[in-house]
């Protein structure tokens, strides 16, 4: 009963409710404005709350974190440029959707399918915390490497056309991810003795520069060929089947997606690309190719994203470690506010436990409100004539790559970056793989380069691949996944059958 | 285009400005000297760098403690996270701003090391003036509970007797176990396989999951899970045990040696440009000095686990060039710099 009366803490306390209502909306809008993360709204919240009760505070940096994550997807559905990390993979079919006049479907879809998605995680949250807490643990150096080569094997998704040019990109990109202060040697890597170089660069930036502004840089060129404006088509909600149709693939990739976001070294992005990976393997019959608007290619990633939130929270409130950048500010908002976040927190505070699950479910249902009612808003961009749009966007860009760091490094190397892929879109190279390397490079470079320092020897170190169930089958999944690409396997399917 | 549908255009240009402004606020930073007196300090927004990232120590303390010192400052605090290179980048920035009490960083003890580990020119004593040392924290070592190790003398023996077969979880170049362990391999001869972690999140998860035998991990952090059953802490580093974990030995009790390093850990200060006029600087560590007696905030450090220091002037320095000695000789002993401190002018501890 007990349970039952702090779950619902939150629908009937009028302030708790409204702080994660106001939470929501102004998540909605920071995560869609490139460059505002949800991470540095969160951090400020942590000022402007530090003399409130911990309740209201915790409940409206939740109802951020919901919103920030979901908004994400809007600027990367409209004008192609992901708000954030885990939402490029959206923007690989969103964007060809709302040029195409499906805005409205590709902005309705995603957030029916956010809220399920994050339903999702909330229930494996409520229901099986301290299991998968106890697998994410385990889940060890190996395993990272194997899930971010999992990752990896995505170029052959995204690089439309020459698989060769795909590559190529990625491995741009894994190296430019190398770029900056070694963390685990401690050394400089291509830094040329620079101190800005030392930061490395930040994957939202190139985000920015590589769908943000090559995009404005290409669109010009066609500007005075094409019609200048989209043509919105009628539809006004998505047929019930749709919902039916896609609701196993939603739940599937949901799970994948709490997993995911319950490790604490990989986060909502990763979960959003395998999500879109697992979309295209496993969808027969998109409506269109994925890469050109199938409705599969932005539900996966949305659902994938918002479940992953569920999962974060996991290892925060049942081992007090942080999923994410997001909630490791969490941490720092229980500390402040008395308590002692870590594997005592649900005996100590297990109220504190069934709040926030609790305000999880009001975030989720708010993000279903705001969003199918901001969709009227926000489709008002895609109308927009490109000579007014274009220039707001170029100079969104500028101020997005700025205020991340408050750091002009980042705003050249954003102009940098557009530059790039504006070329990159002219040879016919798709600039998606780049983001990828970016963003996986780092983690394949730290996990096994950890995993093998652990080793000590390249023996003990190869035997770990075969030596704990969840390497075992990460490993089986890595091979499973080339081997099914040969043509071998495509041989056996078809002997199969007859 | 009809009348309705421009004004339609507009509005939704309009819906974008807000964007913009938004965007904007990100950052404000305000540059450019000027010589105004004390008297009037501040007149203008001070920029307070935090040199790590949002939801880390030096982050919460910085944020909590910036409105309490804008009450006695009688200004506003404008904090921004300026992170990367151990910390470097938002020291950098600071020095690089002029000397003018308006840009002030707050920092932990990472540019103590930056020169022995040639992260940075940067240095808090030749190039910064502290306004105020906020508060230290201490560190333990801990391994998992199902350990075979129930002391810090059966780590000590086993790793010098089985060289590099303890592998011990870092939080990479300069960090506490990073040092800590050259603590122990200068003093003792213990040779651990050391594998470098983001920090004490990724220490505390690797340490559960069996990736790594040992660390050390700032004692609040621990200190969890010591109550919870799955580590074991064998030893703070300190000269007597400490409070809030009454049970664990101090390092000096089996190894008395340790005694002349003491005190030593982890802290956070609030620094400005070294050039800074002195009245300044004496106004800054008053409001600092006085924000730090507020009730609420020292139940923070506590909760925070950090032991509330609260010095300013001649008394943070010392701090500091003790800290200092301590750390960068011990990485040149324990041989993890090649750099010596005697390049920089870091007198010994034990000479002093």
């Amino acid at each position: 009963m007990d349970i039952l009366q702090q779950f619902l803490t939150p629908f009937i306390n009028a302030e708790l409710l409204l702080l994660v209502a106001v939470g929501t909306l102004a998540g909605i809008f920071v995560g869609a404005i490139p460059g505002l993360s949800v991470t540095m709204a969160v951090a400020l919240l942590l000022s402007l709350t530090y003399s409130w009760d911990m309740l209201p505070a915790l409940a409206l940096m939740l109802g951020i974190y919901y919103g920030g994550v979901f908004g994400g997807s809007r600027a990367a559905i409209l004008v192609n440029m992901p708000g954030s990390p885990s939402s490029v993979a959206t923007s690989f079919d969103g964007f060809p959707l709302s040029q195409q006049g499906e805005a409205r479907m590709a902005l309705t879809l995603t957030t029916i399918f956010s809220f399920i998605g994050g339903l999702v995680g909330v229930a494996v949250l409520a229901t099986a915390a301290p299991l998968v807490s106890t697998i994410a643990i385990q889940f060890g150096q190996r395993d990272y490497f194997l899930l971010a080569m999992l990752g990896l094997l995505l170029i052959g998704s995204l690089s439309q056309g020459s698989m060769a040019k795909g590559v190529f990109a990625a491995g741009a990109g894994i190296i430019l991810g190398l770029v900056g202060m070694d963390s685990i040697g401690g050394g400089s890597r291509f830094t040329f003795g620079s101190l800005q170089l030392m930061n490395g660069i930040d994957f939202v930036v190139a985000i920015l520069g590589l769908f943000g502004m090559s995009e404005i840089l290409y669109q010009l060129k066609t500007l005075n060929e094409k019609g200048q404006t989209v043509t919105l088509k009628k539809m006004v909600f998505p047929p019930l089947r749709f919902l039916f149709k896609f609701l196993p693939l939603s739940m599937r990739v949901s799970i994948m997606g709490v997993l995911i976001g319950a490790l604490p070294g990989a986060g909502g992005e990763i979960a959003a690309l395998l999500a879109y990976d697992h979309a295209k393997r496993t969808t027969k019959n998109p409506n269109r190719p994925f890469g050109k608007g199938a409705y599969e290619g932005v539900i996966a990633p949305e659902a994938g994203n918002n479940s992953a939130i569920g999962g974060a929270l996991i290892p925060l409130l049942t081992l007090g470690i942080p999923g994410d950048a997001v909630t490791a500010i969490f941490i720092g908002a229980l500390f402040i506010h008395g308590l002692q976040p870590g594997p005592m927190l649900m005996e100590q505070s297990g109220d504190l436990f069934w709040v926030m699950v609790g305000s999880s479910v009001l975030a989720n249902i708010f993000l279903l409100i705001f969003g199918l009612l901001v969709v009227g808003i926000f489709i008002r961009v895609v109308t927009i004539p490109k000579q007014i749009l274009l220039p707001i966007i170029a100079v969104i860009t500028v101020i997005g790559a700025y205020a991340l760091n408050n750091s002009m490094t980042d705003v050249y190397w954003m102009l940098g970056f557009g530059i790039v892929g504006f070329f990159m879109k002219v040879h016919n190279f798709s600039v998606a793989p780049l983001v990828l390397g970016l963003i996986l490079g780092p983690l394949i470079d730290t996990s096994f380069r950890r995993a093998y320092m652990a080793a000590q020897e390249p023996s003990t170190f190869l035997l770990g691949f075969v030596n704990s169930p969840i390497s075992i089958l990460l490993t089986l999944a890595f091979i499973f996944t080339i081997f099914s690409q040969t043509k071998m396997y495509s041989r056996m399917k078809e002997k199969m059958k007859k | 285009m009809s009348m309705k549908k421009r004004v339609k255009l507009i509005g939704s240009a309009l819906f974008l400005t807000p964007m913009l402004l938004l965007a904007a606020c990100g950052g404000g930073n305000d540059t450019g000297a000027s010589n105004e007196d004390a008297e009037n300090y501040p007149e203008r927004d001070i920029s307070g760098v935090i040199q790590w990232g949002e939801g880390g120590a030096t982050d919460n303390i910085s944020r909590t403690l910036a409105p309490l010192a804008e009450e006695e400052l009688g200004g506003t605090l404008v904090m921004e996270n300026r992170e990367g290179a151990s910390g470097a980048t938002g020291a950098q920035y600071v020095y690089d701003q002029p000397a003018d009490g308006y840009t002030l960083l707050f920092g932990a003890e990472n540019p103590n090391l930056y020169q022995v580990l040639g992260i940075s020119e940067r240095d808090y004593l030749t190039d910064f003036e502290p306004v105020s040392i906020i508060g230290q924290s201490y560190a333990g070592i801990v391994v998992k509970e199902d350990s075979p190790f129930e002391s810090l003398e059966d780590l000590i023996d086993y790793s010098t007797e089985n060289p590099g077969d303890i592998t011990m979880g870092t939080s990479g170049e300069g960090g506490l176990p990073h040092v800590a362990s050259a603590m122990l391999q200068a003093e003792l001869g213990t040779e651990f396989n050391q594998v470098p972690y983001d920090g004490d999140g990724p220490l505390a998860t690797a340490l559960l999951g069996d990736e790594i035998d040992a660390t050390v991990l700032a004692v609040s952090a621990a200190q969890e899970y010591v109550e919870s059953g799955d580590f074991r802490m064998l030893a703070v580093i300190n000269d007597e045990p400490l409070d809030s974990a009454p049970d664990v030995p101090a390092i000096t009790e089996a190894y008395p040696e340790f005694e002349k390093y003491l005190p030593w850990g982890p802290f956070q200060g609030v620094f400005a440009h070294k050039d800074t006029p002195d009245a300044i600087i004496d106004k800054l560590s008053d409001s600092f000095e006085k924000a730090q007696e507020n009730e609420e905030f020292q139940e923070t450090l506590e909760n925070l686990g950090v032991n509330p220091l609260n010095i300013n002037g001649e008394e943070a320095i010392e701090y500091l060039e003790q800290n200092r000695s301590t750390s960068t000789w011990m990485l040149y002993d324990a041989g993890a710099t090649e750099t010596s401190p005697e390049e920089f002018d870091i007198p010994r501890v034990d000479e002093e």
